[in-house]
């Protein structure tokens, strides 16, 4: 069953068309990844999904439909009761991402407290939970402030933001990129771990084409605005028909194009 | 050592707030201990020296200046402190408003702004004041207005800034209101800046106080205030230079601890310019 559909969607600045014609389908559950260059719309697709665009941008055409509701045009008030709840987003910039001065465990408080009536009890064994599913050290990060954490922890108890209030689509807009590789991994398996377990839906975002091999069902490859090529990870990968997802399979590191699918397998895992 | 050391330097910056907190609590409690009614006139002891019934002598009503400087530091510094909060009730949220709305509602704010700013604060409230007429509301009133711009644009400023970063769209995302992220995730953070602004601002509102008091726009007579006090001794400034002195050494010390309070507030917490 699909979660969220995107159809024929257009995004201009100031006219200047930025994204032109996306069309892709989120099924619930799915681990979906948008692979692409940097400036190729990415970004601003997951933007356009929590209604998050820059004053600047606007849709120009299109629909997006998520849980077989039209949310092109909410209002933001409308989109305040989504974002968190229903969507939640990971970013990149971990360093930046939590309020500096604000302990950890008071912005989750908050987060929940905007979105349910529980007792403050209840509020706190819910962040705890969070915490633990993403394999933090709960009540030492719950009454830490950001910088007392290191940059996997801190990227790790966003995800445990996001994921708190048990979200049917999670946004993961290049979590990884900004950590060492071994963290990285270990970040995408949290992910992985939570998307089991709550049976959320995953829009990953991601310029890494290793990393999109690991976890993907489906595979989206975006160029200067548009999506060149959609399908199973295993078509994408393997039989990849645009020269573009050609050129990209051949920039992974030590890859030839010669390489054949079992030795490509061996080393992309 | 190192314990040693922190603690040492805790002390020392501990010690200098013990010190400027106790110096504003002696000018508020200070007019319950009065040795004489500051406003009671004695003709037959007018213009006296210091001595030991009256520790800095008398003014030319025969008012015990010791007694006039107390209550007076009440009337300066309290009116002066009035000021800073109302300047900062209005700036600070007006400032933040502007900053996160931004867009064409910021443009019009800044305009409005910089036409306050175009003109010396001194100027704006002589104008004001001399317009409404002497009172000391109309002081405050006067004074306000010259002030709040500057901490308008500040705050404005900061969060310009700071609203581009990932932890407010991390708010946003998470469902916070607007009013949530700038009450609770900007505001902290704007702070700083303003109570830095605000310590060294304050000396420079308790000279306006007292500059237009002295000119007679402020506190009116019999009313001790240190500028209005400067004012009533200028004619007796040859036969009893005191009566100018102290009431202007009064004025000078505020002034110097409320900068150098700032002065520290500021290495604190780092603000440039």
């Amino acid at each position: 069953m699909s979660l969220l559909t995107v159809r024929h969607l257009h995004i201009s600045c100031r006219n200047k068309p930025i994204v032109k014609n996306i069309d892709f389908t989120v099924r619930q559950g799915e681990w979906f990844t948008l692979i692409g260059e940097s400036g190729s719309g990415k970004s601003i697709t997951a933007s356009t999904i929590g209604g998050l665009l820059p004053k600047e941008m606007s849709i120009a055409a299109g629909h997006v439909l998520f849980d077989n509701k039209d949310i092109t045009h909410l209002s933001n008030k409308e989109f305040q009761k989504l974002r968190g709840k229903e969507i939640s987003y990971v970013f990149q910039d971990y360093q930046s991402s939590l309020t500096p001065f604000m302990k950890i465990g008071k912005q989750m408080d908050e987060m929940i407290q905007a979105h349910c009536s529980l007792t403050k009890n209840e509020r706190r064994e819910i962040a705890l939970q969070a915490l633990e599913d993403v394999q933090l050290p709960t009540k030492r990060v719950y009454n830490s402030y950001p910088f007392q954490l290191s940059g996997g922890q801190l990227q790790r108890a966003s995800i445990a933001m996001a994921i708190m209030l048990n979200p049917k689509l999670l946004i993961a807009d290049e979590p990884t990129t900004a950590l060492d590789s071994i963290t990285a991994v270990h970040v995408l398996e949290v992910i992985a771990n939570i998307k089991e377990k709550i049976n959320c839906a995953i829009l990953f975002i991601t310029h890494d084409l290793r990393l999109a091999r690991k976890y993907s069902n489906t595979i989206a490859v975006m160029k200067q605005g548009e999506i060149v090529e959609a399908g199973t990870k295993e078509s994408v990968i393997y039989h990849p028909s645009h020269p573009y997802t050609k050129r990209l399979l051949g920039a992974v590191p030590t890859i030839k194009s010669s390489t054949s699918p079992a030795k490509l397998d061996l080393i992309l895992q | 050592m190192k314990i040693i050391k922190q603690t040492y330097q805790m002390n020392s910056q501990s010690l200098l707030f013990i010190l400027v907190f106790a110096y504003f609590l002696a000018i508020v409690i200070a007019p319950l201990f009065t040795p004489h009614d500051p406003l009671q006139i004695n003709m037959n002891e007018r213009l006296l020296k210091p001595s030991e019934e009256h520790l800095f002598g008398t003014d030319h009503l025969g008012r015990d200046l010791f007694s006039r400087i107390l209550t007076g530091g009440q009337v300066t510094v309290g009116t002066g402190l009035l000021v800073l909060i109302i300047v900062l009730l209005v700036g600070v949220p007006l400032g933040m408003v502007s900053g996160f709305i931004g867009g064409r509602f910021d443009r019009y704010f800044m305009r409005i702004i910089d036409s306050f700013m175009a003109f010396p604060d001194f100027i704006i409230a002589i104008v004001l004041s001399g317009i409404l007429g002497p009172s000391m509301l109309n002081l405050i009133f006067a004074i306000v207005v010259a002030k709040w711009g500057s901490y308008a644009r500040l705050v404005r400023s900061t969060v310009l800034s700071e609203k581009e970063k990932d932890y407010v769209l991390m708010a946003v995302v998470n469902g916070l209101s607007a009013f949530q992220i700038i009450r609770k995730h900007l505001l902290p953070h704007v702070m700083g800046n303003v109570l830095v602004l605000a310590t060294l601002d304050f000396g420079k509102i308790i000279l306006m106080i007292a500059s237009l008091s002295y000119i007679g726009l402020g506190a009116q007579p019999p009313t001790p205030e240190w500028g209005a006090m400067l004012n009533e001794s200028t004619p007796y400034v040859q036969s009893s230079p005191h009566l100018m002195i102290i009431p202007g050494i009064a004025i000078m010390c505020t002034v110097l601890i409320s900068n150098l309070v700032g002065d520290v507030l500021r290495d604190r917490f780092d603000v440039k310019g």
